[in-house]
């Protein structure tokens, strides 16, 4: 009786007060300045890079070869390369590229590294132990090397690149998700979940899953500052999304060439991948202090 | 006790070993079109330049004509023995190449590794013991900003202000050209980052420890501050610090690349990149490999090195 009465108890607690409970959680969230300021930063920079193609004065690839290499001016608050493109309005498109990149290797990361994760967990076992293996191997490559090997075999196109950041990214999402499934196997209401006759599956993503969301959430976010810096590595190294598409990786590089002459060129560009990383890395911050407050740095 | 302890952790590590070297094999096969193509280092458009019985003598030349589990098993074989292929480029053996690139990189994850742990313990414990006061807030705001900073646009700065504006260090990282001087810049670029991330380790550790009775009771024994932090805070402290120094060792193999690229050393990531720009498909295997492996024993070193430091760790 008591047994069926807390599985009941779950099944039906989690949705009626679900969304006050977030806005409560929410507002906490939000009475840190700290956090105000980088959820407020990141909100800013998502909306840049949609609105891209409103806020930008000139068209990322027109170009005007009597006003080449044209040091900040008021038509051109970033300067202009070489071809007298605009760098104001490829940074603006360049932080779309950036942003989207991210978020698709993240959500692709988080898809698979949590089924993955959660069927590892909750199963045990030589399952466990064999799915763990093999994210170990990944784990001991060096998420760069592994992208970059993966990109040159695979060719440079946005799919490929995505799929080779979010390998080390699915075992690190599968890490943290079998953590916690772990421990919330253990609770009694799993048990009373199964004393009912509920179906394993209906146990692992409706009851189980929800409740290991915190560390998955902080995850996400922390990693996003990460991976935003691998992806401009690899077009900084001339292997990320290809000309004429704007990236600030490929931005920085071609800047490089012409340091001395024209700074202007891969230092705007940088700055505002310093920026967005900063931003991230700060939410990131906030959101682990705020979900996790004991939990250390997953980075 | 030790010694066994020792034993099995080796043993542990080799399912990962084999593991790195079956991936760096699975990299080859994912290559699109033929990989006697590839390995001729012709992209797919250069396939027609070549005749059929060339491509017949590399397929031959590379085991592709076998089956693909006998080809896995001589890949195996040979990279036991430290074969890891040769270039296609130069048909310089792998092994030899590498071997050539790895002192320089050591080299410079070394020392950049020992200047992040420095800077990085130290500004964590002043973080530490200046808790909420405005020093502290600087310090984490240090933290802050050296995670987010790109390393290598801050390689570029640096470049431009210390190699360029100011003349104080050379411009490209090269340390038989200048003497040691060459790896400052490169070092400083590479070191932000893991710096910040131990110091952050370092202070919330240090902030764990200093709560604690023992701390209490070394002051009220009247023992002096300097002593209490060296010789009772700072060795409970570090065991923690010690695992975020290995992860970002072999963390920084990863962001030498760029750097290595930038300053024109010749280390592996330069290897790397070289032969990716080559189609050198051994070479990147053979990189893969030697960076897999090295994560492995720096992970093992690390481990065990804990076991020593910290005496709470059974063996």
């Amino acid at each position: 009786m008591t047994i069926s009465s807390t599985a009941a108890a779950v099944d039906q607690s989690t949705s009626p007060s679900l969304r006050s409970r977030f806005a409560k959680n929410f507002a906490r969230f939000l009475s840190s300045p700290l956090n105000c300021f980088s959820l407020g930063l990141t909100t800013l920079l998502f909306l840049l890079a949609l609105l891209a193609p409103v806020i930008a004065p000139y068209p990322y690839e027109q170009i005007n070869p009597a006003n080449s290499l044209s040091p900040p001016t008021w038509e051109h608050i970033m300067g202009t390369d070489q071809v007298g493109r605009d760098i104001f309005s490829r940074v603006l498109y360049g932080a779309r590229i950036s942003l989207s990149m991210a978020v698709m290797t993240i959500f692709v990361g988080l898809a698979s590294g949590v089924f993955v994760g959660a069927v590892s967990g909750y199963l045990g076992g030589v399952a466990d132990e064999v799915i763990m293996r093999v994210v170990e191997i990944f784990m001991s490559i060096p998420g760069i090397i592994l992208a970059l090997a993966l990109v040159a075999v695979l060719g440079p196109s946005p799919l490929f690149i995505v799929l080779a950041l979010s390998i080390r990214r699915i075992t690190q999402f599968a890490r943290v998700t079998r953590g916690a499934v772990l421990g919330v196997k253990a609770l009694d209401y799993v048990a009373a979940c199964r004393v009912i006759g509920m179906s394993n599956v209906r146990i692992l993503f409706f009851h189980v899953l929800p409740n290991c969301i915190g560390p998955i959430i902080v995850l996400a976010t922390v990693l996003m500052g990460n991976v935003i810096l691998l992806e401009s590595t690899l077009s900084f190294l001339g292997l990320g999304i290809q000309e004429p598409t704007p990236s600030w990786g490929t931005m920085i590089a071609a800047g490089n060439e012409l340091l001395t002459f024209a700074p202007w060129l891969s230092l705007f560009p940088g700055g505002f991948l310093f920026l967005t990383m900063l931003a991230f890395n700060l939410l990131g911050d906030g959101v682990r202090d705020h979900l996790d407050p004991r939990g250390a740095s997953v980075i | 006790m030790f010694f066994k302890f020792v034993i099995r952790r080796v043993l542990f590590s080799i399912p990962t070993i084999v593991g790195i070297v079956t991936v760096a094999f699975l990299l080859g096969k994912l290559i699109p079109g033929d990989p006697a193509v590839a390995a001729l280092g012709l992209d797919l458009d250069g396939a027609s330049t070549v005749s059929q019985e060339e491509l017949e003598r590399v397929r031959t030349e590379l085991g592709l004509d076998r089956p693909v589990i006998v080809q896995y098993m001589s890949w195996f074989g040979d990279a036991l023995q430290g074969d890891l292929g040769r270039s296609s480029v130069n048909r310089e053996s792998v092994t030899a190449l590498i071997l050539r690139a790895f002192p320089n990189t050591m080299f410079l994850l070394l020392t950049t590794i020992s200047t992040a742990a420095l800077i990085g313990i130290s500004l964590g414990v002043f973080s530490a013991l200046h808790r909420g006061k405005s020093a502290d807030l600087v310090a984490r705001l240090v933290t802050i900003i050296g995670v987010s900073t790109p390393p290598f646009w801050l390689a570029l700065v640096l470049i431009l202000v210390f190699a360029f504006n100011l003349n104080l260090f050379p411009m490209n990282g090269s340390v038989a050209e200048h003497g040691w001087i060459a790896l400052v810049l490169p070092t400083a670029s590479i070191a932000l980052q893991p710096a910040a991330l131990i110091a952050r380790m370092s202070r919330s550790s240090m902030l764990e420890v200093l709560s604690q009775d023992m701390i209490r009771t070394a002051t009220a024994k009247g023992l002096s501050r300097w002593r209490i932090i060296l010789r009772h805070g700072l060795p409970n402290a570090l065991s923690p610090v010690i695992t975020v120094i290995g992860f970002q060792f072999a963390n920084l193999m990863g962001g030498a690349v760029a750097i290595e690229v930038l300053f024109g050393m010749p280390g592996l990531g330069s290897l790397l990149i070289n032969a990716i720009f080559e189609n050198d498909l051994k070479v990147i295997q053979g990189v893969v490999v030697i960076v897999g492996i090295t994560f492995a024993v720096t992970n093992l070193a690390v481990d065990l090195l804990y076991s020593v430091i910290d005496p709470r760790i059974k063996l």
